[in-house]
């Protein structure tokens, strides 16, 4: 029978699994703007994670940082070079 | 095009392979439980003496044991980690130091009047947001940094949406910005020096970083206002280190923003040198 316990390792499995093919995502798409969000996605899944890894604090500062500052400060970036990647 | 696949056959054989070496070990049971069922004998320690309110010599007054970690029990740590996150800010300033305080070339005019309400209402939210992470250190999860943070977003979200000329024109500017972070700074600084001024006045030893009284010195600060537990001075570097760390965000920020017409002055004659 599931707990509660393992009705969290569960959930833990299904956010990591989730993330991975956020990051692959991210690393291959050409359209950077697009590849912000997939990052944006990966930061969510891990900030559950954090959350259910009981490290509350962590997620308050992950938040932001990774989804708030990350995003926008990428977003600058990705405006000053241009959207789409060139071999 | 050959070499391309070979570069994602092996990019996808490496990715399952990591995943691969985490999953299976981790399902194995390589790390016991997954959480963990017992509390360790440290976890004990700390949980019995942070709030404690029967035996009052080696408390802390905060019931979040977090943040009794972070600004009691190891309150140097996190003084000097303070100091190297605000040499990075001041080296990111040194930077643009000519164009600090300067007003922007370009003449913004941010988004559209909708996006601009909406965003003015739900930045109050996260302001509030922010300033109750911060003021509440010593009851809930999180403390000066966490909500310095959440409330800094504000300050970025206004810069994308309305411009950074309107943030020129208020009263956010580079100076009002620079007194709120010196000012929380030695704000820190004077809370961890105040045992030692009131030994001064007083003929009992404290110590630096005291946050209640020991048996040996009987210097405390405020446990609680009214019924809550306001966790001594935990309560005055939360609240001091998430206004350091708003301002010091919102002016990091405020110079990645500049323009490039004007951005681009920092970086002229660097072929003869520094």
């Amino acid at each position: 029978m599931l707990e509660l316990a393992d009705l969290v390792f569960v959930m833990l499995g299904i956010s990591a699994l989730l993330s991975i093919p956020a990051t692959i995502l991210a690393i291959i798409s050409r359209d950077l703007l697009r590849a912000v969000i997939f990052s944006a996605l990966q930061s969510t899944m891990y900030t559950l994670m954090f959350f259910l890894l009981m490290a509350p604090d962590i997620v308050l500062v992950y938040v932001a940082v990774s989804i708030g500052f990350m995003s926008l400060l990428i977003i600058l970036l990705i405006k000053k070079v241009g959207r789409y990647e060139r071999y | 095009m050959k070499g391309t696949r070979i570069r994602d056959a092996i990019f996808i054989a490496s990715i399952v392979f990591a995943v691969t070496i985490l999953a299976v070990p981790t399902l194995l049971g390589a790390l016991g439980h997954m959480p963990p069922v017992d509390v360790r004998t440290i976890a004990i320690k700390y949980l019995n003496n942070t709030y404690n309110p029967f035996n009052q010599s080696i408390w802390t007054s905060s019931p979040e044991a977090v943040a009794a970690i972070v600004w009691d029990y190891r309150g140097l740590d996190t003084l000097f980690e303070t100091a190297v996150f605000y040499s990075a800010i001041i080296a990111a300033l040194a930077l643009y130091r000519e164009i600090l305080g300067k007003k922007d070339t370009l003449e913004g005019r941010g988004l559209s009047i909708i996006v601009q309400r909406s965003t003015a209402i739900s930045m109050v939210g996260i302001l509030v947001v922010g300033f109750a992470t911060i003021l509440h250190g010593q009851l809930t999860p999180g403390g000066g940094f966490q909500g310095g943070a959440i409330a800094a977003v504000t300050s970025v979200v206004a810069i994308v949406v309305f411009s950074r000329l309107f943030i020129d024109r208020s009263r956010l500017s580079y100076k009002h910005l620079l007194v709120i972070r010196n000012t929380a700074l030695v704000g820190i600084a004077l809370t961890a020096i105040i045992p030692l001024i009131f030994q001064l006045f007083s003929n009992q030893t404290t110590f630096i970083f005291q946050n209640q009284g020991k048996a040996m010195s009987g210097f405390s600060y405020p446990h609680t206002i009214a019924d809550a537990p306001m966790g001594g001075s935990i309560w005055f570097y939360n609240l001091f280190e998430g206004l350091a760390v708003v301002s010091a965000f919102s002016l990091a920020m405020i110079i990645v923003f500049y323009s490039e017409e004007l951005s681009r002055k920092t970086i002229e004659g660097e072929e003869s040198g520094f």
